[in-house]
């Protein structure tokens, strides 16, 4: 395995619909204010497929930020952890049949999967067409970016505050 | 009768389903839906336009790259701007790429299983698979060892109960044919594609940077600038790791790639007389070789009506229109009618079951699609309209190219209208594009060397130069096929916007005539062994390259009964 990244940061979801793209928001507002250390990547993964094989060879260990479905009230944080990762989002059915669950499998198949994988998000309200988070997500944002900081804080990778609030295109467009 | 449904089981609203009739093991009629709202029109409306791009090329997971040129070209048409020969080389290099990685992924990561039985590899022959592999090819991976350590990993996988992409499928079905040992080889070569492809895609960080998603367009031509002094500009560097990841291609697409589809196509040669469809085919033309709006394109523009190869007609735009007759909209003026996408409308009006449901109502309207008409015709449209029309023209080095791989499996030109004859359109084409590349990479180096380092026309860049009103449509070639983009700026904002993408000129369902499109007419025929395992049914759909990810169920419209099959 090419280990480059310590820790990546891989936000996943589609913009256009809704919630959906709750984690894909997190990581802009998360590259707007912070500062990430050596060995940690914050990555807009989107809706892509096996794209990100190249990013998950390089990673010894991810943190996926997605919307998750389940009971709770939506807006809640769920933290997933290894063999409960893949079967959570098997049902992110990207495009070409290629998806989430698909692209951790390729990594297996060759041999370069991460040592560890997690899988941090909210439970979203509405997947609709449309930019923009549901009320509900909106007010649990804070609490997703404080657990991803406190996630990175666990494994050894502090991300500190920016002196100046930076730039995202994507928080400008997508907010 | 029995009635066929293929639709995704997903927690995602959507994507691809296909009804179908079958009696006495043949397919009778089609009709293809998509059952997911997609209106990235409604989200641009007020826009900027030079944002519109960073939109477009979230409408779709594997086709990020063709949305965003696809919008650029749109907008700079609208005002305008002219890209410098270096912008435009730069669009051809990461189209190409894209192509390249695109239809080696289809081939083996979503084609292969439709014709390769995973579960007969675990039985093949090391020995023999390794004489099989020299036989067809020089590529080094071929030794007894080599394919037993495949397999035994294989098995490794399989008996962790870990199928994982292999885990959906109809393995054991009587319509597969390979041997063991060409099973083997093809799973062997399944996982060298993924690896091969990790490292491939590296080009796009090379021309676009770190991010995934690419950040290097920009409404007048490119953002990443070139300079052969700066170590974060495209420079020396960048071109010898272009050239070095091309030549590994083009070692990748001539010694695996194509050795592999010409010999599991002489297999299935009846599928070279299966899944014809509409006989219609459209090419916009793509890799232009000059500047500005009339540039020419390495891979030709045209149009051929009923397999026509004597009478290729120019491709005119104003014959585009879009039809709802059959789909979930409404347009004010009536159903009956096109609209061009200048005056597209996407007034969303779902008429169909509540989900979940069984059947859709074919008689009337049955899709999120609309229904593309070049003129009142169906068109398909991807790599076997443009290489028909390529050939058709006489493109030198997709005559030579097609007629090389027509005399090695032993069938003529007709055999192109099919099923088998779209994959080995899509190999045929990787080729002449992975060879044509170095071309744009030299042709890059050499502006370089001549202090040549425009990347962008910013005459156009602020909006006071822009006409209060303007229109514009974008042109591009996919690696599914033609993409239309159409824009309609008003004061320096988006006042509409129309996306015509490859699915829905292939996948889209019937017209105000009732006219199939292509999808339906090229399922009509198709035989089916096994109605609650229609393997054969996929193998049509997914020799398009569908970008809307489908699975199956079954229902036998005499017992009324229905049999949900996973997704595959």
């Amino acid at each position: 395995m090419a280990v480059d990244i310590d820790l990546l940061i891989l936000g996943l979801g589609n913009v256009l619909c809704g919630d959906d793209g709750l984690g894909v928001m997190a990581v802009h507002q998360i590259e707007e204010r912070y500062d990430a250390p050596r060995g940690v990547r914050v990555v807009d993964g989107g809706t892509l497929g096996l794209a990100l094989l190249p990013l998950l060879h390089e990673a010894r260990t991810v943190l996926m930020i997605d919307a998750i479905r389940c009971e709770d009230a939506p807006g809640s944080v769920v933290r997933l952890e290894g063999a409960d990762v893949s079967p959570a989002v098997r049902e992110r059915l990207s495009p070409h049949d290629i998806g989430v669950a698909e692209l951790l499998d390729a990594a297996e198949l060759l041999g370069c999967s991460p040592t560890k994988i997690m899988l941090l998000g909210l439970v979203p309200d509405r997947m609709d067409l449309g930019i923009g988070l549901s009320p509900g997500v909106e007010a649990g944002m804070p609490a997703l970016i404080d657990a991803i900081l406190g996630e990175a804080a666990g494994l050894g990778h502090v991300l500190s505050l920016k002196p100046q609030r930076g730039v995202s295109d994507g928080a400008r467009l997508w907010a | 009768m029995t009635h066929i449904v293929v639709d995704p089981i997903t927690r995602i609203e959507g994507h691809l389903r296909i009804e179908a009739e079958v009696d006495g093991g043949v397919l009778r009629d089609a009709w293809s839906s998509s059952t997911m709202f997609r209106g990235i029109e409604i989200i641009l409306q007020g826009r900027d336009p030079r944002d519109a791009w960073i939109f477009t090329q979230r409408i779709c997971g594997v086709c990020t790259t063709v949305h965003a040129l696809a919008s650029v070209l749109a907008v700079e048409n609208a005002i305008g701007a002219v890209p410098p020969p270096n912008a435009r080389l730069l669009r051809n290099l990461i189209t190409a790429a894209q192509f390249v990685q695109d239809h080696v992924v289809h081939f083996y990561q979503l084609h292969a299983l439709d014709w390769v039985d995973v579960v007969s590899a675990l039985s093949g022959d090391p020995a023999k698979t390794s004489k099989l592999a020299q036989s067809i090819s020089d590529w080094p991976l071929s030794s007894e060892k080599y394919f037993s350590g495949v397999r035994d990993r294989l098995k490794g996988f399989v008996s962790g109960g870990r199928l994982g992409p292999f885990a959906n499928a109809y393995w054991g079905h009587p319509a597969y044919r390979l041997p063991p040992e060409a099973n083997l080889l093809a799973v062997a070569h399944y996982l060298e594609a993924l690896e091969w492809q990790r490292k491939f895609i590296r080009i796009h960080a090379l021309l676009g940077g770190k991010n995934p998603h690419l950040q290097s367009y920009l409404v007048g031509g490119m953002a990443t600038p070139i300079d052969p002094n700066s170590e974060t500009a495209i420079n020396i560097g960048t071109i010898a790791a272009m050239h070095e990841l091309i030549a590994d291609a083009r070692t990748f697409v001539n010694q695996v790639y194509i050795p592999d589809l010409l010999a599991i196509a002489s297999f299935y040669k009846e599928w070279f007389s299966i899944g014809a469809g509409v006989g219609n085919y459209m090419s916009y033309g793509e890799f232009p070789h000059t500047e500005g709006p009339n540039a020419v394109p390495y891979l030709p523009s045209g149009i051929i009506v009923q397999r026509d190869l004597a009478h290729v007609q120019p491709v005119d735009p104003r014959q585009i229109s879009e039809f709802v007759t059959h789909s979930w909209y409404d347009y004010k003026g009536g159903d009956a009618r096109g609209l061009h996408p200048f005056e597209g409308e996407t007034n969303p009006a779902y008429t169909g079951p509540k989900p979940p449901y069984d059947r859709l109502h074919t008689d009337g309207k049955y899709s999120w699609l609309k229904a593309p008409r070049y003129g009142d015709k169906p068109m398909e449209v991807g790599p076997l309209a443009r290489m028909l029309v390529a050939y058709a023209k006489g493109q030198p080095q997709v005559k030579k190219a097609v007629n090389g791989a027509l005399a090695a499996l032993g069938v003529g030109p007709a055999a192109l209208f099919s099923t088998l004859g779209r994959t080995a359109a899509r190999g045929i084409e990787t080729q002449i594009i992975v060879e044509k590349m170095s071309d744009w990479v030299d042709a890059l180096a050499n502006n370089m060397s001549q202090g040549d380092l425009r990347i962008n026309d910013n005459t156009k860049w602020d909006p006071s130069s822009w006409p209060a009103e303007c229109m514009g449509a974008g042109f591009h070639e996919a690696p599914r096929g033609a993409l239309g983009h159409w824009v309609h700026i008003k004061n320096g904002a988006i006042g509409n916007y129309q996306c015509v993408v490859p699915s829905t000129w292939n996948a889209g369902p019937r017209d105000a005539r009732g006219n199939r499109g292509p999808y339906e007419a090229a399922l009509v025929g198709t035989p089916v062994a096994i109605a609650d395992q229609p393997l054969e049914i996929l193998r049509t759909v997914h020799s398009f390259d569908p970008c809307l990810a489908c699975g199956v169920h079954v229902v036998d419209a005499s017992k009324n009964e229905i049999v949900r099959v996973r997704a595959v």
